[in-house]
């Protein structure tokens, strides 16, 4: 009897030991730092715990595998040096082991957006449709954006109000203007894009066209073609008397068969 | 109609002093003509955005306007015909600058297509069938030269244009583009203005009247007069085929030359143009980027605007003149193999290579198109050959590219379709240097026979001297341009001759070295 309790016992605790083991297996990776906030350059470190067979990592940003980071050395620390934050390299990092199955953590990059235009300089036509558009990638995306009319105030433009219409998605922005009037809607705009860390601007120049801008150059083509077909037709009458057959002339046939063409034509003609 | 030309004699084509005013407004006619519609397609991304409508829609307006300026042929030839060139290109361009203008107004795609593609097409047919005639009218002993200075005008104004264009668009939109367009487009008014016809307003007077008076029986046309009425035909109810044949010289088609000449054109159109299409994405596709492969085209360009002129000269000398066409088709050919050589070219001066070959053989065959036509058929038919060519050629024109670009997708490799062009005109190249030696033969043949017959002529008509007064015949048949030798080819190959004497007095009629 007391020997099966103790086998019992034994098998419990041989359980018990296997059920830790097995515990234990788990991976766990130690990110540091666990966001980057408002710096100017980080150093990204993945420690990995629970050390299953590692066959390598690599690191990715917003979900797009960074080329050089890829290491195939066994490993259970990686990391990656970002040298200058900046709108291009601010996203969410992720460190990946490739164990079985794959472990991965996510560390925040994150700054102040940054804000441009898509084209600095907008043309369009009198009554016609302008639109204005403002693009970002930065990380966290511009939560809140803000459009302006500058001049002599700084006015805001609010969504709805006169022609204007403000149409924004994630990383971009558009205003939209029916009906431009090229006193009250030609001159400078300005986009900005906000986010928890800060906010960042661009200007736009919108040029109006006048309907009647063209006309000018028209008219001045149309009324040199005219001097020029007066000139011709009027020099041409003037020549007409003094000429039989104008454009045409008595052919310089060579003298010494001047003769002989004149036999021949008449022969010809027999 | 012809024969008032026997009454005027010892005048004909100046070759020069007013000559070259006209070559000036050809240039400037030709110039629009052939650059307009491709320098039409910098506004097009504009106009797509704003009608909303896909690549293929747009691309519509382009090859409206040139079907329409190749099958205007035809009627601009008539008009020709019948009222001069001067009137007809001051016509042509008021169309289109009125269709330019008619166009920036366009509320639709399809106005666009009716403005801009039939209208502006028309006169641009007016514009192109008319300059090419009167070069002919001009000119004989320097027409080469005179067609190839006025054909340069197509890349010289393609050069300007493109840059033009993208300008007028950055500054006016396309709306205000069109408009200035337009008005440049008036300024072939002016071009046509100084079309001063020869002798003051008598259209093709040197020349005798269509060779269809032997089929219809004499029946004059423009003067109602029939002078042996047919059966239950009255003055008014010619038949349709009649009155075609009055303003349009139908008769073209049983000229051998003529038939040489088309087929060979035809079967060459098929892969002229489409190179020039596909360089730039071809270049691309090579790994050059957009400056590179756009300066391939300057390059192309630059060099055509000189070959063109050049050509002109070349073929002006005594050698080559006699032997026009020898040269037309050795361009031909040559164009062919240049394009066989291009996928073996390899990176940016490979290419460069390729593209001032293809610039040179490009300008050659573009100077020597017309001057070809003009030197088989003569200048008093020219007009109404021209128009046939071209409507014929409309559609090999329109085609060519399109197959191009379907072998394209099939194959998925640019060689392929550099081979197929290659091929084809290496081919055309070298049927029209076969059938025109063949052609020559025929005409030489004929032309010993017809002098035998003059010589024979003189003998029996006059004493002494005889033989001098032929060998100066003979030496004037030499000097004459080869235009009449094919002339008198004609007589001998139409089924119905007129007699003897009539022949010799529409020869005489002709010579212009009397």
């Amino acid at each position: 009897m007391e020997v099966n309790m103790r086998l019992m016992w034994g098998f419990i605790a041989l359980l018990f030991c296997f059920h830790q083991a097995a515990a234990s297996a788990v991976a766990k990776i130690q990110a540091d730092p666990s966001s980057v906030i408002n710096q100017t350059s980080a150093l990204l470190s993945c420690n990995l715990t629970g050390v299953p067979p590692v066959k390598g990592s690599y690191w990715s940003r917003n979900g797009k595998l960074l080329e050089k980071s890829k290491s195939d050395a066994i490993s259970d620390y990686t990391s990656y040096h970002i040298p200058k934050i900046d709108s291009h390299s601010a996203g969410l990092y992720t460190c990946v082991f490739m164990t079985n199955p794959e472990v991965e953590e996510n560390i925040e990059v994150k700054m102040a957006p940054h804000v441009s235009a898509y084209k600095h300089s907008e043309n369009s036509n009198e009554n016609d449709k302008a639109s204005l558009v403002c693009v970002s990638h930065s990380y966290p995306l511009p939560t809140d954006w803000k459009w302006y009319k500058l001049g002599d105030v700084k006015t805001a433009i609010v969504n709805g109000t006169k022609n204007y219409m403000i149409r924004s998605t994630d990383n971009s922005s558009t205003l939209y203007i029916e009906n431009l009037d090229i006193n009250a809607d030609m001159g400078d705009y300005e986009c900005a894009g906000e986010n928890e860390l800060g906010r960042h601007a661009d200007k736009i120049h919108l040029r109006v066209r006048s309907r009647l801008a063209a006309l000018w150059p028209f008219l001045g083509i149309v009324a040199e073609v005219i001097i020029l077909v007066t000139i011709i037709f009027i020099y041409e009458k003037r020549r007409k008397p003094d000429e039989v057959n104008d454009g045409s002339a008595p052919l310089k046939s060579n003298a010494a068969t001047n003769h002989k063409d004149k036999n021949v034509r008449q022969r010809n003609s027999n | 109609m012809g024969v008032a030309g026997a009454s005027a004699p010892g005048y004909g084509p100046l070759d020069g002093g007013w000559g070259w005013v006209v070559v000036f407004g050809a240039f400037i006619s030709i110039g629009f003509s052939y650059a307009f519609p491709k320098a039409l397609t910098i506004y097009f991304k504009e106009i797509q955005r704003h009608f909303s409508v896909s690549y293929s829609q747009i691309a519509w307006v382009s090859s409206i306007m040139l079907a329409v300026m190749y099958a205007g042929g035809p009627i601009s030839s008539v008009l020709v015909n019948r009222y001069g060139s001067r009137p007809v290109v001051i016509t042509g361009g008021v169309m289109c600058g009125v269709s330019m203008v008619a166009a920036s107004f366009a509320s639709n795609i399809t106005h666009l297509y009716m403005c801009v593609g039939i209208i502006g097409g028309l006169g641009l047919s007016f514009n192109l069938q008319p300059s090419l005639t009167i070069i002919g009218k001009y000119f004989q002993v320097k027409r080469p030269i005179a067609n190839g200075l006025a054909m340069a005008g197509s890349p010289v104004f393609l050069c300007t244009l493109a840059p033009l264009n993208q300008f007028l668009l950055d500054r006016f939109g396309w709306r205000g583009g069109f408009v200035i367009l337009g008005a440049m487009l008036f300024n072939c008014c002016v071009a046509g203005a100084l079309m001063r016809p020869l002798r003051g307003g008598a259209p093709a007077v040197p020349c005798k009247p269509p060779p269809t008076r032997a089929r219809t029986q004499e029946a004059v046309c423009g003067d109602g007069v029939i002078e042996r009425p047919r059966g239950r035909e009255s003055l008014c109810r010619r038949s349709c085929a009649e009155n075609m044949s009055c303003f349009l010289d139908l008769s073209l088609f049983h000229h051998r030359g003529f038939i040489i000449y088309l087929t060979g054109n035809m079967l060459m159109f098929f892969g002229f143009f489409a190179p020039m299409i596909f360089l730039a994405p071809y270049a691309k596709h090579r790994g050059l980027d957009e400056y590179s492969a756009a300066s391939l085209l300057s390059a192309l360009a630059i060099v055509d605007m000189v070959a063109r002129p050049g050509t002109g000269l070349l073929a002006n000398t005594k050698l080559v003149r006699r032997r026009i066409q020898y040269l037309f088709s050795f361009a031909v050919a040559y164009n062919g193999v240049c394009h066989l050589l291009c996928p073996l070219a390899s990176g940016y001066w490979g290419l460069v290579a390729y593209a001032l070959c293809y610039g040179v053989v490009y300008g050659m065959v573009c100077a020597l198109l017309f001057e070809c036509l003009m030197d088989l058929v003569g200048p008093c038919r020219f007009s109404s050959a021209v128009g046939l060519v071209t409507v014929l050629e409309c559609c090999p024109v329109l085609v060519g590219p399109p197959i191009a670009g379907a072998m394209l997708d099939m194959f998925g490799d640019y060689s392929y379709m550099f081979y197929m062009c290659g091929a084809v005109m290496l081919t055309a190249g070298l049927f029209l240097f076969t059938m025109n030696y063949y052609n020559y033969q025929q005409l030489d043949q004929a032309k010993r026979s017809q002098d035998k017959g003059t010589e024979l002529g003189e003998r029996t008509g006059q004493h002494g001297g005889q033989h001098g007064s032929s060998q100066a015949d003979d030496k004037i048949v030499e000097e004459q341009a080869p235009s009449l030798e094919q002339e008198s080819g004609t007589f001998r190959v139409k089924a119905e001759t007129e007699d003897n004497t009539m022949q010799q007095q529409q020869k005489t009629e002709f010579n212009p070295k009397d």
